[in-house]
């Protein structure tokens, strides 16, 4: 065999382990899902080929369009929300211009810490029927039968999961921004004062364009998060009542490990990552608009 | 040259090898001369104090009756147990024991044939058990579990100190209840403590009942296999009711906002008149109220409707859970197995559970010691009229239609009519029964 025929053999069987662990934990399923998409099964028996009939299914139902609906509300919230809500904190902390940054930083950080069911279940805890702030709130209206009326509208109802979602997650957001913003030497921005930049021009001109990647980064991972997002919501509503506050990730959960519509469940798992990467490939072209504008 | 790619390749193929050998291990089974092991999958809610202080209690009785009998456990609650037990068939390994229901709560799994029928061991001792429980869960007469109870899913739970201190009587119709709303809420009481978040509380604990009333055991046998329809007036009325309940304030405010827990706790705290909750609530009851309480609380029935074309003044009744053993079990495995199932719904472990506030499925006396609650629940299992628990003889699937629909009438943003119509639609469109 020659060197080249030994390097070749060597290189296979050493990532012949790697390949094959990556297939099996992350290919088959991807493939077995999409195939199982198109099939009606219970979890017994041979599935059912039923061809396109669970995507029919599954655009006429009004629970997954408005699970749909919800889940392009957050990621809304994620997207003009979280983003520039945490650029901003982290614009203001980089810049000094607040006293005790540091303060300011950890407080607006301590939420990611906690597991989203613990936050989920704090909220549940203020915000129920017999919680704190419902407590409070009777008093002030005078008033003991006084509930929130909002988690009982079928448009409203997911405002209060938005504001959880943007409370929560902002501060991991601004912490990427503060690490990459403390990556600018400084000897650009005293430049800029210099030269007489305000603080708008600092921002815009100066910082913002040095920031476009990782803006473009942090919005796949808000996109691709918002799409998947289950546990926080599903801790603090499960989805209802009435399926007011479903996303898709709950409304596939229930399909398949409720009622054990495997192909269905399938099928639905299939849409999220079909939206995925739908809005990804949005945010590159917008990337690359900005991309280009700046350079 | 040759050797040492030879050597590589063997060492190589030693290292992919070597994981999956010892993932094979779990088939060797290290065990005493007479000790027989057993794996189980219970259901426990280990967050629960009470649960928890009386299931090691029943452990602890099963431990000392059967010493050469280890049960490994592992325990989940809710749905995550209803997950892990359907994944578990999925793959064809079911534990030696499982927890299961009667109806079509875990109907896939039973109807998998990988769960034993139990009926060679029920028939000798089935007679010590109330006809109810022993009611043949499978379409040929199988058994696949032994009932630890006979469970009314609708108790009216009614506080009678609350109701002497207001001057009111327990009312005898809907329109008394209604009339009573004033008093109790200007009071500062609520009329009646339901939480209704998850969406089964209502239909399981109170629609049931009420269809039992409307309809009976034969329109909703009809409904099932389409001999008539959930639009009919049977199943519209008892919808009816409840929003007349809802738009009048009788239920706690908040319903289907609350958690499953909070109206047991405002009834508790004697907040409340009534509670409508399944008498499974009877042994929290018992702990959480003032032992004179257990004097002045009653366990009846909701008021008569003004239209009982079925089972006047009835309940909804089911045959309990129990324990059934995966169908792979023979000789002294199943013997061992079917021990526990025995002991956890038989005589033994009915004593412990009875002390606990449980009510046994099992014919016993019950001991002088426990709480007159339970005595109560006793007779009012035993003596009022029962129709079926919907989810019980309906497929689970429905009831993701059903329960959204039933909130969705309670806020108004469709009528009864409505309600019964978008489930007679997924019923005839999907259910089993069908």
């Amino acid at each position: 065999m020659t060197t080249l025929g030994n390097k070749r053999a060597s290189y296979a069987l050493l990532t012949l382990p790697s390949v094959f662990i990556y297939a099996l934990v992350i290919v088959f399923p991807v493939v077995f899902s999409f195939v199982l998409g198109f099939t009606e099964w219970s979890g017994f028996g041979a599935p059912v080929f039923t061809g396109l009939s669970n995507y029919r299914k599954m655009l006429t139902d009004l629970v997954f369009l408005h699970g749909l609906r919800n889940n392009m509300l957050i990621v809304a919230v994620s997207v003009f929300g979280q983003i520039p809500f945490g650029f901003v904190l982290a614009y203001i902390i980089y810049r000094g211009l607040v006293k005790w940054g540091d303060f300011f930083q950890t407080m607006i950080f301590l939420p990611i810490t906690v597991s989203a069911i613990v936050v989920a279940k704090l909220w549940n805890q203020f915000f129920s029927p017999a919680g704190m702030v419902t407590a409070i709130a009777r008093i002030l209206q005078d008033d003991p039968r006084f509930v929130f009326a909002i988690f009982e509208d079928r448009a409203l109802a997911i405002v209060p999961v938005l504001v959880v979602i943007l409370w929560y997650y902002t501060g991991i957001y601004m912490v990427i921004f503060l690490a990459n913003m403390q990556k600018i030497s400084p000897a650009v921005i005293e430049a800029a004062i210099v030269d007489g930049a305000k603080e708008r021009q600092i921002l815009f001109r100066v910082v913002m364009p040095q920031m476009t990647n990782i803006l473009f980064t942090t919005a796949v991972f808000a996109i691709a998060g918002s799409l998947k997002s289950f546990d926080l919501i599903f801790a603090m509503t499960g989805g209802g009542p009435a399926n007011y506050t479903t996303v898709i990730a709950i409304y596939m959960y229930l399909n398949t490990f409720k009622y054990y519509n495997y192909g269905f469940g399938s099928a639905v798992s299939i849409m999220i990552v079909i939206l995925s990467l739908g809005l990804i490939t949005l945010i590159q072209s917008v990337y690359r608009y900005f991309e280009a504008k700046y350079e | 040259m040759l050797h040492k790619r030879t050597f590589l390749l063997v060492l190589t193929a030693l290292l992919l090898a070597t994981p999956f050998v010892f993932a094979g291990g779990d088939g060797e089974e290290a065990e005493g001369d007479d000790v027989i092991t057993l794996t189980a999958l219970g259901y426990v809610d280990l967050t629960n104090e009470i649960t928890t202080t009386n299931w090691e209690e029943l452990l602890a009785g099963w431990e000392e009756a059967q010493p050469n009998i280890k049960i490994e456990w592992e325990y989940l609650f809710g749905e995550p147990y209803h997950n892990k037990l359907q994944s578990m068939a999925v793959a064809g390994q079911l534990p030696d024991l499982v927890f299961l229901w009667p109806g079509k709560r875990t109907g896939d799994v039973t109807g998998s044939g990988l769960v034993k029928d139990i009926s060679s061991y029920v028939s000798p001792v089935a007679d010590q058990f109330a006809p109810a429980a022993i009611a043949p869960q499978g379409a040929n007469g199988e058994f696949y579990e032994l009932p630890e109870q006979v469970t009314a899913t609708h108790v009216m739970f009614t506080n009678n100190r609350l109701l002497d201190e207001l001057g009111l009587d327990f009312p005898e119709t809907l329109a008394e209840l209604l009339a009573q709303g004033d008093v109790i809420r200007d009071a500062g009481y609520i009329p009646i403590a339901m939480d209704n978040k998850d969406g089964w509380q209502m239909q399981s604990c109170f629609l049931s009942a009420l269809v039992a009333r409307t309809g009976g055991r034969e329109w909703l046998d009809a409904a099932r296999v389409g001999d008539a329809s959930f639009t009919d007036d049977e199943f519209v009325d008892a919808l009816t009711v409840i929003k007349t309940l809802f738009d009048a304030d009788m239920f706690s405010p908040g319903i289907n906002q609350a958690d499953y827990g909070e109206a047991l706790n405002a009834f508790a705290a004697e907040e409340a008149v009534y509670l409508i909750d399944g008498g499974w609530r009877t042994n929290e009851l018992i702990k959480l109220m003032a032992e004179d309480a257990h004097e002045y609380v009653s366990y009846e029935v909701f008021p008569a409707l003004p239209n009982e074309g079925g089972l006047p003044g009835a309940t909804a009744l089911v045959a309990g859970t129990g324990y059934g053993m995966n169908a792979n079990l023979t000789g002294a495995k199943a013997d061992a197995a079917w021990e526990w199932i025995y002991f956890f719904a038989g005589p033994e472990g009915s004593a412990i559970k009875a002390t606990q506030g449980w009510l046994p499925a099992v014919k016993m006396d019950l001991p002088d010691t426990i709480s007159p609650m339970l005595v109560q629940l006793s007779e009012f299992v035993n003596n009022v009229p029962a129709g079926y628990v919907i989810d019980a003889v309906m497929d689970g699937e429905g009831m993701g239609v059903l329960h959204p629909a039933i909130q969705e009438m309670m806020f108004g943003s469709i009528t009864p009519v409505e309600a019964a119509a978008r489930y007679e639609e997924w019923v005839a469109a999907n259910d089993s029964s069908r």
